[in-house]
């Protein structure tokens, strides 16, 4: 017996919080560029300016393309995106994470990834490939540390379920109190940072190098969409951090609470999120970039051996 | 009826190897024998839905008397699975071949066939016999085809790796059947102790079926053999025959020794040592393959490398032994068998097309192939566990086992592995198929070249909405052996950890393409040359050797930072072996060249050796 009206209910929660959180991570840009414009004492864009400039490419006239592979960028990177924020428990708001779980999440994030390569790799420029080379050791590099330390708050609360570790750090139980689960969280900052392509670690657009990389070739419609996957990515990363450590923004129990629970929890979570990205920002405006191979050395050593660490405290101590 | 079904592979395999000198077409007979493999899979199905249709009337046992042995034969719910792997992908490669082939092919369709009789055979045995005869018959007709390849180094490692795995075999089988006086697969267990020589001919079985599974470190034959040898055969080996390696540890584990007899040497919260090990084996493999892989510039070496580290999940997963881990490997073995083939098969496309290997000569195949390069695509997807594929519910289930046994260095090694996979594959996807126009005059693969591709990706998809189907014949798999089952329904599979639901990720994955196909179509484009690039005001082609394709030594950085760590791996071991032995050859050499007067006094050192041991 299939319930509509619950499926109904769930895709109106569905498409709400997925407009809410590609417009979120839009204004996320315009904060970054007003906060990097402040540390470097300059005036800086105004925080809608995100906004006028998707609106301005989805808008224009007209479009360059390369041919049916490189559309698939279009449309993989921004469906891909909003399949993984739908995964996610936002506010404690669920959705469809008891579906599915954190490796699920790892892999989902792979398609808008992978997607956006392909269009990447269509459009003949040799920045691209070399773009979407670094982004691809990028990956291989801080995977390395970020699932270890994700390991560990696995193995602490026994469940590889995103929807599960919010439930069992309720009451303000955050992850990050538990002492090696704090060096966890460090870890899994320093991966955040790689994720989110700030420098030090932008070697994949490095604009000054090769051209803004996989980008290089797209613009009109192609490049909007890619901003507004950047913009969700945002989102996406920083919720899964928030998620995992931050106790998935929830300070409020809906169920004695009720609605007032949910508007609660996702002001919490709009702040966490912002300043889990700020910390970001603020460490990409005081740093130049790294190498590639440098890149790959810092996170398969300094931060695995922390990740190493933080995983065998809560292996032979915790559990 | 099995008897004779195996004559008649065998009389086609003689017909194909007799007409293999006059036209590609004998390749027909290949075809209609690897459609007997197809009907004792339909006639035997444990779903019963088609049985009922339609009965062929192949038993589910049967004893044979030659004149000097009786072989066995019969039909476990694994054993069918297994035939799934090695016999439902062979008519399509067969005529895939048929295409592939530009003149008449020799003995290469006859020697196929005779594989298809070996690997059937050996899954259908039920006694060590039978399952050594065949095992013996599907090595050495595999030989005849690497043979064809005309690479000495191929051969000799090949040839080599292959007798050390028959005789590892032969002598585990020689142990077992004095321990247990039996040689048939339903008592071996049962009579079997957990004494040293059984965990002996243990280790040395497991060792000799990793040999056929590609299991680091006895992978060396494989990166040669598969890179020298017909495509179609690759895709074969790879794809179906390498599968039967494992299906030989899964029958160690569970029906030569027993998982009761292997628990007594020891157990490691709850998994024995033994699986624990081949565990760490697999997930090596699954690393090291990896690696190897996205440093190899010829596409099929770089295929057989990932073929290693797929398999080495494979060898985690039953390794581990818990349902879930079970699952998670024979999931994974029937991914692998068609990702595997197909890409195989694709790379044998571009080749028949280009007449290039090097991924660093290709570059811009698919906006020629696009057929082709959309098999593929949907391969590597299945193959990177991409979640639009039937190949990310077995890693998933591998994944979610070693969390469940808290296995902390298995899954970081599996999961940066997986990670690596996205590196090659991108490898393959950018290299071969993307890039830079370079052959702008090729023409699509031939129709019997895509069809065969095609219906191989069909399961691929059916797994990806279906899991749980593919679940259920685990489900009979682990009830025959007595083991508990992993809750699941058509669309998702819960575990106590956590749950999968193919339907939310397919139906949230069709409303973000429906977003993005709106903004796709909100305005137009036009579509312009690849060399109409952001280089616009130059002509590319005007200038001597400018490349716009970054595929040489994609991942160089990398590699760099690698390179001095695989200085010192299996290939310089196997060295010191080779000059090691050639060495103790060329003395044993000189012995037999000296003078009589030392002849005369070897002899009788002998003889006092050997009487000492007569005394002693």
């Amino acid at each position: 017996m299939v319930d509509f009206s619950s499926i109904l209910a769930l895709l109106v929660e569905g498409v709400l919080l997925a407009a809410l959180g590609v417009l979120t991570g839009i204004l996320f840009m315009g904060i970054a560029r007003k906060v990097v414009a402040r540390v470097h004492n300059r005036v800086g864009p105004p925080v809608y300016q995100s906004y006028i400039d998707i609106i301005k490419l989805l808008t224009k006239k007209t479009n360059i393309s390369h041919g049916w592979i490189f559309d698939l960028a279009l449309l993989f990177s921004i469906s891909g995106i909003l399949l993984t924020l739908l995964f996610l428990p936002i506010g404690g708001i669920k959705l469809l994470s008891i579906h599915g779980d954190l490796f699920l999440v790892l892999y989902l994030l792979a398609i808008p990834a992978l997607g956006f390569a392909l269009g990447a790799g269509a459009s003949g420029n040799p920045n691209a490939g070399i773009g979407v080379m670094r982004a691809l050791v990028m990956m291989f590099s801080y995977e390395l540390p970020f699932i270890i330390a994700v390991l560990a708050v696995m193995i602490y609360y026994d469940t590889t379920s995103i929807a599960t570790i919010v439930a069992s750090q309720s009451h303000m139980r955050w992850a990050i109190l538990v002492p090696p689960l704090l060096i966890g969280a460090l870890v899994a900052d320093m991966a955040l940072q790689g994720m989110l392509m700030e420098k030090p670690f932008d070697i994949p657009i490095a604009p000054h190098e090769i051209a803004s990389g996989p980008m290089v070739e797209f613009g009109g419609k192609y490049l909007g969409t890619l901003m507004l996957y950047k913009a969700t990515s945002i989102v996406v990363e920083t919720t899964l951090f928030v998620d995992l450590f931050l106790g998935g923004a929830v300070v409020l129990d809906p169920a004695t609470y009720g609605a007032v629970a949910y508007a609660v929890n996702l002001v919490v979570w709009f702040l966490l999120i912002l300043a889990v990205f700020i910390i970001s920002v603020l460490i990409n405006t005081v740093f130049p970039r790294f190498r590639i191979e440098q890149a790959l050395k810092f996170y398969w050593s300094y931060d695995t051996a922390l990740a190493i660490l933080a995983l065998m405290w809560i292996y032979f101590l915790y559990i | 009826m099995i008897w004779e079904a195996i004559s008649l592979m065998v009389l086609l395999a003689l017909l194909a190897y007799a007409t293999g000198r006059l036209s590609r077409y004998s390749g027909i007979f290949a075809v209609l024998a690897g459609f007997v493999p197809l009907a004792m899979l339909f006639d035997w199905a444990p779903t019963a839905g088609l049985k009922h249709l339609i009965s062929l009337g192949f038993e589910k046992s049967t004893a044979v008397n030659i004149k000097i042995a009786t072989l066995h034969f019969s039909i476990t719910p694994l054993s069918w699975l297994f035939l799934t792997m090695v016999g439902g992908i062979f008519p399509f490669i067969a005529l895939y071949a048929i295409s592939y082939f530009k003149k008449a092919p020799g003995g290469f369709f006859g020697s196929m066939t005779l594989a298809l009789v070996g690997a059937t055979g050996v899954v259908l045995a039920s006694d060590l016999l039978t399952f050594f005869i065949f095992w013996e018959v599907m090595s050495w007709s595999a030989f005849l085809l690497v043979v064809r390849g005309r690479d000495r180094s191929a051969i000799t490692s090949y040839f080599s790796f292959s007798a050390l795995s028959a005789y590892l075999i032969l002598f585990g089988i020689m142990v077992l059947r004095s321990e247990a006086e039996t040689l048939s697969f339903s008592s071996l267990s049962s009579s079997i102790t957990s004494s040293r020589l059984t965990l002996l001919a243990f280790i040395s079985m497991a060792a000799g079926f990793g040999v056929k599974g590609a299991l680091m470190p006895l992978h060396i034959w494989a990166p040669r053999a598969y890179s020298r040898s017909e495509e179609p055969f690759v895709a074969y080996l790879a794809g179906g025959l390498s599968k039967l390696g494992y299906y030989g540890i899964f029958l160690l584990f569970y029906s030569f020794v027993g998982v009761s007899v292997i628990t007594r040497f020891g157990t490691f919260r709850g998994v024995p040592y033994l699986g624990y090990s081949l565990a760490i084996f697999g997930a090596l493999s699954a690393f090291i393959g990896t690696v190897l892989a996205f440093m190899e510039d010829d596409l099929r070496k770089l295929l057989a490398y990932s073929s290693i580290g797929q398999l080495g999940y494979i060898a985690i997963g039953i390794g581990i032994g818990t349902p879930l881990a079970l699952s998670g490997a024979l999931f994974q073995a029937v991914n692998h068998t068609f990702f595997k083939a197909v890409l195989f098969l694709a790379a044998g496309s571009v080749y028949y097309r280009t007449g290039r290997w090097k991924i660093s000569e290709l570059g811009g195949v698919a906006y020629r192939m696009p057929f082709t390069f959309l098999a593929a695509l949907f391969s590597i997807f299945a193959l990177a566990a991409i979640p639009i594929t039937s190949g990310f519910a077995a890693k998933w289930l591998l994944y979610v086992s070693t969390v469940d046994k808290r296995f902390v260095f298995l899954t970081p090694i599996m999961l940066i592995a997986g990670v690596g996979a996205f590196l090659y594959s991108f490898r393959i996807l950018y290299g071969v198929f993307l890039g830079e126009p370079r052959y702008p005059d090729i023409k699509e693969a031939p129709a019997l070249q895509l069809i065969p591709m095609w219906i191989l990706v069909m399961p691929l998809v059916i797994f990806l909405i279906f899991p749980g189907k593919l679940m259920d014949v685990f489900g009979e798999i682990f009830a025959y052996y007595g083991l508990e089952g992993v809750s699941h329904t058509d669309f998702a599979i819960t575990t106590s950890l956590s749950s999968y639901n193919t339907l939310a990720v397919i139906f949230a994955l069709m409303g973000g393409l429906m977003v993005a196909f709106i903004i796709y179509v909100s305005r137009p484009h036009r579509v312009v040359s690849h060399y109409d690039n952001y280089l616009s005001g130059e002509i590319p082609e005007v200038h001597e050797g400018l490349s716009l394709h970054a595929a040489t030594r994609y991942y160089k950085p990398v590699e760099d930072l690698f390179q001095p760590y695989f200085a010192h791996g299996a290939e310089r071991f196997y060295h010191h072996i080779e000059v090691g032995l050639e060495g103790v050859g060329d003395g044993l050499r000189r012995l037999f060249k000296t003078t009589v007067s030392n002849m005369i006094y070897l002899v009788l050192a002998g003889l006092l050796l050997i009487g000492w041991w007569l005394t002693w």
